[in-house]
């Protein structure tokens, strides 16, 4: 009897574990594959045009420099906003509004941003930003951008913080810290890797961002600096020409995402990198 | 056991009396505290002796923790705690809203159960809280870092080390650490919550020999579970249970002829 129950224990537990081995290889294979034909089509469209020219007419030859530009000047204005607005946010919730009914508030609304679509948000940086002035503007984008950003490292933030040992926080506070000055020198450093993965993770998120941006930057044939106008963005540029009749449109789009996967994975390393130096275990 | 069921109230009150009024640095005075509706000390009077260590003994629960976080009102970072009566440090009540935390966490440092160095290098633990206090120059600073780390005797183990991370270290090592941190801005009163009760027996015994040593410039509370620590480092125990103070006597007293009877039922073993 017990030699029975025990053989079907391990039967059991052996196609359990089979099966998650299963299901992982075929998350896993997906992504493979993902990865895989971006890398080959992507690699394929990219020449030293790609950096050096801007986005062409069909049936000429062109790059992607406004794109990348515009791409890179919204995301890091974004972040800019976002990262002020989201760890200031985060850090309040968890140290001072804590469970007060108001700080109960801003987490559901914090919560409620965190999951909207972000075509609705592009629409409400429309209504606010772009109508009233009659123009598409690279602010607007990133503006949307930022709007998508805040929820995450706000969320991400006041988790860390809340993780960090209350021992830690009393620690600061019994040597008489102020408990700002305890928030700045000693849990901002002691949350950092997990502040900088939630920024890391919004990045990762605006980067491909193109609905917002539909409604906001739009788009711009030429390299503009000027954050009032129109600015190209690469989702954007991918949005436009993935789906176009013509074969050297399409090759440039797979170099657009090609782009983005790697700056976003280029970002994500070299973040590591860094707090791996700063805090040698 | 000779010990004699007399009114435990009675018991300390009989010792404290003896005290002379000048030795006594901090003086806990019919003291309350409150969780929020939940009483956990109950009328607290006990004395602690200038330059000496008084040790906190009792069962979990019985409130010397909360005691010693009174002494420097760390609990009011958590609203719904709240102390009633009186706390004098050198004659003037601490627990009057008057009183600046900061200036009073200034002079009555704290080291925790679990260590807990900044994420920052060792020198820069240390020289933490003196830069909230003092505007030292970068030798002088140096000097004081030394200085504490001796005194906590760890700078032998870390001299070569002092820009490596605070958590690097050893757990026995972080918690001498702590002690460096807390001395390094020159408390007069220095509370010990369990600080060995996370350290292995050798790393213990050293924090033990800092403690002695300490105690010719600092007034020491310590919080402990182990009865043979108390015996070892302390002048003075108070035994405490159900958050009152049931006995206070010199530490070699208390322990060889407790006077009240659940002291000599917890020092001998039979609960706790």
């Amino acid at each position: 009897m017990a030699s029975f129950r025990r053989a079907r224990r391990s039967v059991a537990s052996g196609a359990f574990t089979g099966f998650c081995w299963v299901v992982t290889g075929v998350a896993l294979a997906a992504l493979a594959l993902i990865l895989w034909s971006l890398l080959v089509k992507g690699i394929g469209g990219i020449d030293q045009n790609t950096f050096t020219m801007d986005t062409p007419a069909a049936g000429s030859v062109g790059g992607l420099r406004n794109a990348i530009v515009g791409s890179v000047i919204m995301c890091a204005m974004a972040m800019v906003i976002a990262v002020v607005v989201g760890v200031l946010a985060g850090t309040w919730l968890a140290e001072y509004g804590r469970n007060s009914v108001y700080a109960n508030l801003v987490r559901f609304l914090n919560d409620i941003l965190l999951s909207a679509p972000s075509v609705l948000i592009g629409l409400f940086v429309y209504e606010f930003m772009v109508a009233p002035f009659h123009g598409f503007s690279a602010i607007a984008g990133a503006f949307a951008l930022a709007l998508i950003a805040v929820p995450i490292i706000t969320r991400t933030t006041e988790d860390v913080l809340k993780l960090q040992p209350t021992a830690l926080r009393e620690a600061g506070m019994a040597l008489g810290t102020p408990h700002w000055s305890a928030i700045r020198q000693i849990l901002w450093k002691s949350a950092g890797s997990g502040i900088l993965t939630g920024g890391l993770l919004a990045f990762a998120r605006i980067s491909g961002e193109t609905a917002p941006l539909l409604f906001t930057s739009l788009n711009e044939q030429f390299l503009n600096f000027n954050l009032t106008k129109e600015m190209a963005s690469l989702p954007v540029v991918i949005f436009n020409d993935a789906l176009s009749a013509y074969d050297d449109l399409v090759r440039l789009a797979w170099a657009g995402a090609l782009i983005i996967a790697v700056a976003v994975l280029g970002t994500n390393v070299l973040a590591r990198i860094i707090t791996r130096e700063r805090h040698p275990s | 056991m000779n010990a004699v069921n007399t009114d435990d109230a009675e018991v300390y009150e009989q010792y404290t009396a003896q005290i002379a009024p000048d030795t006594i640095k901090l003086q806990t005075r019919n003291l309350d505290f409150f969780y929020g509706k939940n009483q956990a000390l109950h009328s607290v009077t006990l004395p602690v002796i200038n330059k000496g260590v008084t040790a906190l003994i009792g069962p979990s629960g019985c409130g010397k923790s909360t005691l010693l976080r009174a002494m420097n009102r760390i609990y009011g970072l958590y609203p719904g705690q709240r102390a009633a009566g009186e706390i004098m440090l050198d004659g003037q009540n601490i627990l009057d809203k008057k009183v600046d935390v900061a200036t009073l966490r200034s002079r009555v440092g704290m080291v925790f159960q679990k260590p807990t160095p900044f994420p920052m290098s060792i020198h820069d633990n240390v020289a933490f809280g003196v830069r909230l206090y003092e505007g030292l120059n970068r030798a002088e600073m140096e000097q004081r870092v030394e200085e504490s780390l001796r005194k906590a005797a760890l700078w032998d183990e870390v001299k070569d080390k002092l820009r490596h991370s605070g958590l690097s270290l050893s757990g026995g090592q972080q918690q001498r650490l702590c002690v460096a941190r807390g001395i390094a801005v020159r408390p007069e009163v220095l509370l010990l919550d369990e600080p060995a009760s996370a350290l292995d027996p050798v790393s213990t015994a050293k924090l033990e020999e800092t403690i002695v040593e300490l105690k010719k410039d600092y007034t020491i509370v310590i919080v402990t579970h182990n009865l043979q620590q108390a015996t070892r480092v302390s002048d003075n125990t108070g035994f405490m249970f159900l958050g009152r103070l049931i006995e206070f006597a010199p530490t070699a007293e208390l322990f060889s002829a407790p006077k009240a009877k659940r002291t000599a039922d917890y020092i001998g073993g039979r609960f706790g």
